[in-house]
């Protein structure tokens, strides 16, 4: 008996030192965020209670609209541009048998790049003079505006993101292939299954989870966008390029409006969730290998 | 024959995409050591300078703008997170996994339920918060917040879990005390998940910057993600020296992968189940 208190006694005294510490750095934020979303404050003073009215406002907030335009423009061209990408890179990965370390640390080494210095060396590599425009000038006689051209921003931005999350995603994938039994696909070949039959049929259905992961996690990338538009465009040009969190930034420390920003936080992470959700619903699937 | 025709073709094309997805590493290198006037003119430099490496540690100095400092806070500020993180993760998870008591469950739930939100909802409040305490403007700012990680908690007691109660009662019955066994058998046993969270951790920390954009404002504590980035906002036109700053604010990540890449691999594969 005494053993077993014992035991309790230990294992709680453990745990409150966590328990303590988030009660600090998580529960009291957590509290503040419910006040300032409700209330009007600056920083000085005391909040004063609003109710509703900061999430009424972002509802008339043409700038927070255009920034969830902004984050579905820059979904519709990261989302398929990487998986795309992905997918087909842990297939060759999958059949390939030399060199195989050397190209999975290739990919990867772009993963582990630095935000601010990645938007520094990209910016330049994009650049008017940049490498670049300079290939495509002695090649087709063109330069492209990367980065000035409001249409194209976003695309330049989304190209950057998946050149970083190529290699993670990809190997995400291709942990997903290798789990899938040899056997299924000999099975299917003596039935005269077709390649192309074999991936519709098996691979992709097969890779169900592994495709969910990584739909899930471009997802979320997608809406904590800062460091590349703060760095690189700033939000312009013309507000194309600002994302959520980059208006948050400026929301909060520029407007200095903290309630405002915590509330298009909370907007943000709701959005965010509700395609996570249908995500979810829709492609996600029971997967049982028999 | 024409199996083989296809297997050297798809070897040629990966190592060509390889070779494309490392250019930017290799231009970005390169263009650090070139002469100023042939970083956007020339692949490969005429000669090899390391003017730019010498501008940004001296130079800099005298902008107000003191690289080699930043690089130290980069390194304490990190190096204190990780330790910490790894530390008080080992011995909090030993409570969760191996002890039995009455709410460890809804404590492990409790965590789960804290890595639904994330990160950005806190910020703001995490800010007032760090105001409040006087932290504003501190190393403190930058380390306190992240000392506990709920993910490296999860992650570690997820681990502790597949060890078997008999370890711990055979070393029991040696006498040995809870740190003893915390520290010689549960964490020799997870050393690999622990060193995932390590090398996570680090990563995060190194490389975060909105957060340490927002609460360190003096230049003789920014990390060097900060202050590369003021760098580049008020002294655009040296492309020379902003590039030495880069690759010196990549290369402890870069290296770190390097020789750490067979748990890098692991925590890839870990992070899909």
């Amino acid at each position: 008996m005494s053993l077993k208190r014992r035991e309790a006694r230990l294992g709680w005294g453990l745990v409150s030192i966590y328990l303590l510490y988030t009660a600090i750095f998580w529960g009291y934020p957590f509290v503040w965020m419910l006040i300032l979303a409700f209330s009007r404050w600056k920083f000085v003073g005391s909040p004063k209670f609003v109710g509703l009215q900061n999430f009424f406002r972002i509802f008339e907030d043409k700038i927070f609209w255009r920034v969830f335009l902004n984050t579905m423009n820059f979904l519709s061209y990261f989302i398929p541009m990487v998986f795309i990408a992905s997918i087909l890179f842990a297939i060759a990965l999958n059949r390939m048998k030399y060199f195989k370390t050397f190209v999975t640390l290739s990919f990867l080494v772009a993963y582990v790049s630095s935000g601010v210095a990645y938007s520094i060396m990209f910016q330049r590599i994009f650049s008017e003079t940049g490498p670049i425009n300079r290939f495509l000038y002695n090649a087709f006689g063109i330069t492209i505006p990367w980065f000035t051209d409001p249409q194209l921003a976003m695309l330049t931005i989304a190209i950057m993101v998946t050149w970083k999350f190529v290699g993670y995603y990809g190997l995400i994938l291709y942990s997903g292939l290798q789990a899938i039994p040899k056997s299924i696909f000999e099975a299917a070949e003596l039935d005269g299954a077709t390649s192309w039959v074999k991936f519709w049929k098996i691979t992709l259905p097969l890779l169900n989870p592994a495709i969910v992961t990584v739909l899930i996690l471009a997802v979320n990338l997608s809406f904590g966008i800062f460091t590349e538009p703060y760095m690189i465009t700033g939000g312009g040009p013309m507000n194309r390029t600002l994302t959520f969190m980059l208006y948050m930034y400026n929301t909060a420390f520029q407007r200095i409006n903290p309630s405002y920003a915590t509330t298009i936080a909370i907007m943000t992470a709701l959005i965010n969730f509700s395609i996570v959700i249908f995500i979810r619903k829709v492609i996600e699937k029971e997967v049982t290998v028999v | 024959m024409r199996k083989k025709m296809g297997e050297i073709i798809l070897h040629g094309v990966m190592i060509l995409l390889a070779l494309i997805w490392i250019y930017p590493y290799v231009w970005l290198f390169l263009s650090s050591i070139k002469p100023p006037e042939e970083i956007f003119t020339r692949f490969f430099p005429s000669r090899i300078t390391l003017e730019h490496y010498k501008y940004i540690f001296t130079m800099a100095e005298k902008m107000e703008r003191p690289f080699l400092r930043a690089f130290f806070n980069s390194l304490f500020v990190t190096l204190t997170v990780t330790f910490s993180v790894v530390f008080t993760s080992s011995i909090i998870a030993y409570g969760l996994s191996k002890l039995r008591f009455k709410g460890s469950n809804a404590v492990f739930n409790f965590i789960i339920f804290q890595m639904l939100f994330p990160g950005f909802m806190f910020i703001i409040p995490l800010f007032v918060l760090i105001r409040k305490l006087g932290l504003y403007n501190t190393y403190s700012a930058m380390i306190v917040p992240f000392l506990m990680s709920a993910w490296s908690l999860f992650m570690l007691t997820q681990s502790y879990k597949t060890i078997p109660q008999d370890y711990i009662e055979a070393a029991k019955i040696d006498g040995a005390s809870t740190l003893w066994i915390i520290f010689r058998v549960m964490v020799p046993l997870s050393r690999s998940t622990l060193s995932i969270v390590g090398l996570f951790t680090f990563i995060g920390i190194w490389d975060n910057f909105l957060w340490p954009l927002m609460v360190v404002k003096d230049y003789n504590k920014m990390p060097l993600s900060v202050l590369l980035a003021t760098f580049n906002h008020e002294y655009a036109a040296y492309v020379g020296p902003l590039m030495a700053g880069s690759v010196i604010q990549t290369l402890p990540m870069v290296l770190i992968f390097l020789i750490f890449r067979k748990q890098f691999l692991q925590g890839i594969s870990m992070s899909f189940k």
